[in-house]
C-alpha cells in the first residue's frame, strides 16, 4: 500500500519535476551515492524523471501497471496527475530518450531547505526510487575564494584547448571520490528532503 | 505497483565524523545478515569516531594530546594508528604529518585507515563484494550489484557536479585530496603554510589509510608531488594542478 501511495505521489511529483527541472541547467550528482538498480551518472541526463511514469515494468501500458497496484487508492487519479493528452500517445512527448531508459520504478525529486554556512548556501535534492534514494544532488553549494578564482582564471586560459588540460568525463559510476564536503548544512538540507520524501 | 528493485544487496549511508559514509554490500546474502553486517560497519565506524576525533574533548585522541593518556595506557587501535602515521612521516619525507597543525591531528589516515579496516572485516564474515566510501575515499571489493567491477568517478576539482576520470577495478582502494572543498586546509609542515601548486591528488592503492596518507603528502609538496608519486612502488595517481593540468600515471586503471 506504501508503494501504490508512492506510485501514486511520484507520478505526480516526476511530472511537475518534469516541467520545474526542463529549466534548471546542472542538476546532478554531487558524490557519494548510490547505485541502486542501475548505476547512476553524474551529468543530469543520469536520472531522468521523464522516464519513470512510462515505464511499466513489463512493458504493460502505465494505466494497468498502475490499476494493479492501487485499486482502491484515495489518491488523485492518474488522468488528473498527468497532463490530458500524453495518454494518447503512450510516450511522454518530452522524452525521446526513454525508449533507451530500461524499465524503472516510479522516481521523484525532493528539494530540501536551503542552509547557509558561513561558506555559502547549501541545498539538496534526493532521487527517490519505489522506496530507495537512488540520488543525492546538491543543487547549491558554496562557491567563491578558491573554486571561482581559479576556474575563472582556467577557463581564460584554456578555454577549447584539449589534451593534458583536465577534462568533464560522464559515465556511470557506483561512487565517487574526492575531498570531504563541507557537510553539516549538506546534512541538514538532506534530511529536511528526506523528511518530506517519506 | 512499482517493481521491486531487483539488484542484490544492500546500500546505506550515514553521517560519521562530520560526512557520509556510504556502504554498498553486492553480495547476494539473506537480508537480515546484510542488515547485521551494515550495523557493525557502521558500529565500527562511530567507534572510530569516538576515539579519534579532534573535535571531541572526551575522545582518547584528544585526551593523548593533553598528556591524559600515556602510551603505555592507550587503546591497541590509538597504538597503531600512532604508528602507522610515524611510519607515513618517514615514508612521505615528513609531508605527511600528524602534527602538522601543532597538535594531534591523525585524521588524514584515520578516514581511509577505518574504511579499509571495515572492508577487511566484510570480506572475512563472506561478503567480498562491496564499495565502503568514507567521505570521498573509497574502498571496493569483488563486483557492483550489476556483476561488473565498481566504477569510481574521480570529482572534477573545479565542478562538484562533474567527474573528470573514471577508474575500475575489484580491489581498489582510491582516496582524493583536494583544496577545493575546505580552502587550503593542508599544510606544508616544512614551511607551515598552506601548500600550493595542486588542486586535487588521487591515489589509487590497496590500502586506503596510505593511499590518503599519501595523497595529503603530495597535495603538501606542491609540484614536487608529482614526481615523488611517480617514483611510489605499487601505487597510481592523478594529478590535477591548479593551472588545470592532469598527470596520471600510465598504469592508472583507467576507463571510459
Amino acid at each position: 500500500m506504501r508503494r501504490a501511495f508512492l506510485a501514486i505521489t511520484g507520478l505526480a511529483a516526476s511530472t511537475t519535476a518534469l516541467v520545474v527541472l526542463k529549466g534548471s541547467p546542472g542538476t546532478s550528482q554531487v558524490a557519494q551515492d548510490l547505485p541502486a538498480a542501475q548505476p547512476v551518472s553524474p551529468t543530469p541526463q543520469g536520472v531522468d524523471p521523464s522516464a519513470a511514469p512510462d515505464a511499466g515494468p513489463a512493458g504493460t501500458t502505465p494505466k494497468s501497471s498502475v490499476s494493479a497496484g492501487a485499486p482502491s487508492s484515495p489518491k488523485p487519479s492518474r488522468s488528473t496527475a498527468r497532463p490530458s493528452g500524453t495518454r494518447t500517445t503512450a510516450k511522454a512527448p518530452t522524452a525521446p530518450r526513454t525508449t533507451t531508459k530500461a524499465p524503472q520504478p516510479t522516481t521523484r525529486r525532493v528539494t530540501g531547505p536551503g542552509v547557509d554556512n558561513e561558506y555559502g548556501y547549501v541545498q539538496v535534492q534526493i532521487v527517490v526510487s519505489g522506496n530507495r534514494i537512488v540520488e543525492a544532488v546538491a543543487l547549491s553549494l558554496p562557491s567563491g575564494g578558491e573554486s571561482d578564482i581559479h576556474s575563472g582564471d582556467v577557463r581564460d586560459r584554456y578555454n577549447g584547448t584539449g589534451g593534458e588540460v583536465v577534462q568533464k568525463q560522464s559515465a556511470n559510476l557506483n561512487t565517487v571520490s574526492g575531498a570531504t564536503e563541507t557537510s553539516n548544512s549538506y546534512k541538514q538540507s538532506l534530511r529536511g528532503a528526506i523528511e518530506q520524501a517519506f | 505497483m512499482p517493481a521491486a528493485m531487483t539488484r542484490p544487496g544492500l546500500c546505506r549511508v550515514e553521517q560519521i565524523m562530520g560526512t557520509a559514509i556510504t556502504l554498498d554490500l553486492a553480495d547476494d546474502l539473506p537480508p537480515e545478515r546484510l542488515r547485521e553486517l551494515a550495523d557493525q560497519v557502521f558500529a565500527w565506524m562511530r567507534e572510530v569516531d569516538a576515539r579519534f576525533s579532534t573535535y571531541r574533548a572526551d575522545s582518547e585522541v584528544s585526551r593523548f594530546d593533553r598528556g591524559e593518556v600515556l602510551l603505555s595506557e592507550a587503546s591497541a587501535d590509538l597504538r597503531f594508528v600512532l604508528e602507522a602515521c610515524a611510519d607515513l612521516w618517514g615514508a612521505t619525507d615528513g609531508f605527511f604529518d600528524a602534527y602538522a597543525t601543532g597538535r594531534l591531528d591523525p585524521s588524514g589516515f584515520v578516514k581511509g585507515w577505518a574504511a579499509q579496516v571495515a572492508s577487511d572485516r566484510l570480506l572475512a564474515a563472506g561478503a567480498a563484494n562491496h564499495c565502503v566510501n568514507a567521505g570521498g575515499d573509497v574502498r571496493v571489493r569483488g563486483f557492483s550489484p550489476s556483476g561488473e567491477p565498481w566504477r569510481i568517478g574521480i570529482r572534477h576539482p573545479w565542478d562538484p557536479m562533474a567527474t573528470c576520470l573514471v577508474v575500475a577495478g575489484t580491489d581498489l582502494a582510491v582516496a582524493t585530496s583536494g583544496v577545493y572543498e575546505r580552502g587550503r586546509h593542508v599544510l606544508d609542515p616544512r614551511r607551515g603554510a598552506p601548500a600550493g601548486g595542486l588542486r586535487s591528488v588521487t591515489v589509487v592503492g590497496t590500502d586506503l589509510g596510505v593511499s590518503d596518507a599519501y595523497a595529503t603528502a603530495a597535495l603538501a609538496m606542491g609540484a614536487a608531488g608529482i614526481g615523488w608519486l611517480d617514483r611510489l612502488p605499487d601505487h597510481t595517481h592523478a594529478v590535477i594542478t591548479d593551472d588545470a593540468r592532469q598527470f596520471l600515471s600510465t598504469s592508472l586503471p583507467l576507463t571510459d
